[in-house]
């Protein structure tokens, strides 16, 4: 089933950020707690979805000359459409993803995943590797948020983990904790993939 | 030559479409916004000075601020006001609410972006008491030899959060030093 091993790619062979390393700048920002982490692979998988269903839509009639500038109007487009109807609509979600949104626009899986995928694949099979993407995505972001959360605030979605005498590395939750965090993460994934 | 017009063409429609369904959207979703951010404010007025009824002023400088009274005897409890100032991505917003002695009663962030995780932690409960109490003499970031402790990672936004509220402060203290029959004239109520 092509379906299926479209998702499946998404959350370890390809995973987009130890494998691909896409979307580094948003992994940094947010992977501080683990709710934030699930906030902005959920926010970041829908909007995966809305645009890779669209870009795979419109593939036939953008000339590939400009077909950059068109998946960029489209992918902002629909952040800033989501961005407004949760607000009006929804301003519990808004309150706790909203922050997120911006980080969204910028995140280069999405237009990543447009231009190596959708552009090129039936929607269908578009949606399946946005729905892979994301969920891979996500997955990542808990994993180093689990551990920079864990060591730098002694906590896990926020719930007190450590014992009470723990004090918290400050260095994890700061930027360099997230680098250092990412380069042991990927140094397992690789030193796995050769064994084998 | 035609080619590089026809893809501008092209480009130009599709910007059209977007623009025009984001206006429409727009549209339909500003006035909800609004609205909801307006009842939001007096819901957060509130809370800082529970039970108080509220005068809208302004300082000469342009500050708008609110003067809260006791509903029985129209006396002056307190002020409420926003202050805002730049912190480490965009304008954050925070709710004051200040007794008549001008010692500081609550505080609420209303609006920031800042860094999930680390600045964003303002908006927590523990930040807001650090304010609690303090005047504007005491209001400066620890360092900067003040009494409010710098959040982890966070110092940019700390201290753009108490300079703003410090220099509201002092600004409305001024207006009332100033003008201390502002009150007698000021006519118009919110709930």
């Amino acid at each position: 089933m092509r379906f299926i091993s479209e998702i499946t790619k998404g959350l370890v062979k390809d995973n987009p950020i130890f494998v691909l390393v896409l979307g580094m700048c948003p992994t940094l920002a947010v992977s501080t707690s683990v709710d934030n982490a699930l906030g902005m692979g959920i926010a970041a998988t829908f909007v995966l979805m809305c645009s890779n269903i669209i870009v795979s839509m419109v593939k036939g009639i953008t000339p590939a000359k400009i077909r950059i500038p068109v998946y960029i109007v489209i992918i902002a487009s629909f952040v800033t459409i989501v961005d407004m109807v949760m607000a009006a609509y929804e301003p519990a979600l808004h309150k706790s993803l909203g922050l997120f949104i911006p980080l969204i626009v910028v995140n280069c899986i999405i237009l990543g995943r447009a231009e190596a995928f959708a552009s090129k694949n039936n929607v269908l099979n578009s949606l399946a590797d946005a729905i892979g993407m994301g969920a891979g995505f996500t997955l990542s972001l808990v994993i180093v948020a689990t551990f920079r959360e864990t060591l730098g605030a002694g906590t896990w979605l926020k719930m007190s983990i450590m014992p009470q005498s723990y004090d918290p590395m400050l260095v994890a939750i700061l930027a360099p904790g997230a680098f250092i965090t990412l380069g042991f993460l990927m140094a397992l994934i690789n030193m796995l993939k050769e064994k084998k | 030559m035609m080619y590089y017009v026809k893809l501008g063409a092209i480009l130009l429609i599709i910007c059209a479409i977007a623009a025009g369904l984001l206006a429409y959207i727009n549209g339909l979703t500003e006035p909800i916004i609004k609205e909801r951010k307006a009842k939001e404010e007096i819901q957060t007025r509130e809370a800082l000075i529970p039970g108080a009824t509220f005068i809208a002023d302004k300082t000469a400088s342009g500050l708008d601020f609110f003067i809260a009274q006791d509903p029985q005897t129209n006396e002056v409890i307190g002020y409420t006001f926003i202050a805002a100032k730049n912190g480490y991505s965009g304008e954050i917003q925070t709710m004051v609410g200040l007794d008549k002695e001008f010692k500081i009663l609550n505080i609420k962030v209303i609006n920031q972006s800042e860094t999930p995780g680390l600045g964003a932690n303002c908006t927590l409960e523990g930040f807001a008491k650090l304010f609690v109490g303090l005047s504007d003499t005491e209001l400066l970031v620890d360092k900067d030899g003040g009494k409010i402790p710098a959040m982890a990672g966070a110092t940019i936004t700390t201290r753009a959060i108490t300079n703003s509220i410090k220099e509201q402060v002092i600004a409305l203290k001024n207006h009332l030093a100033n003008a201390p029959q502002a009150l007698a004239k000021s006519s118009e109520e919110v709930n």
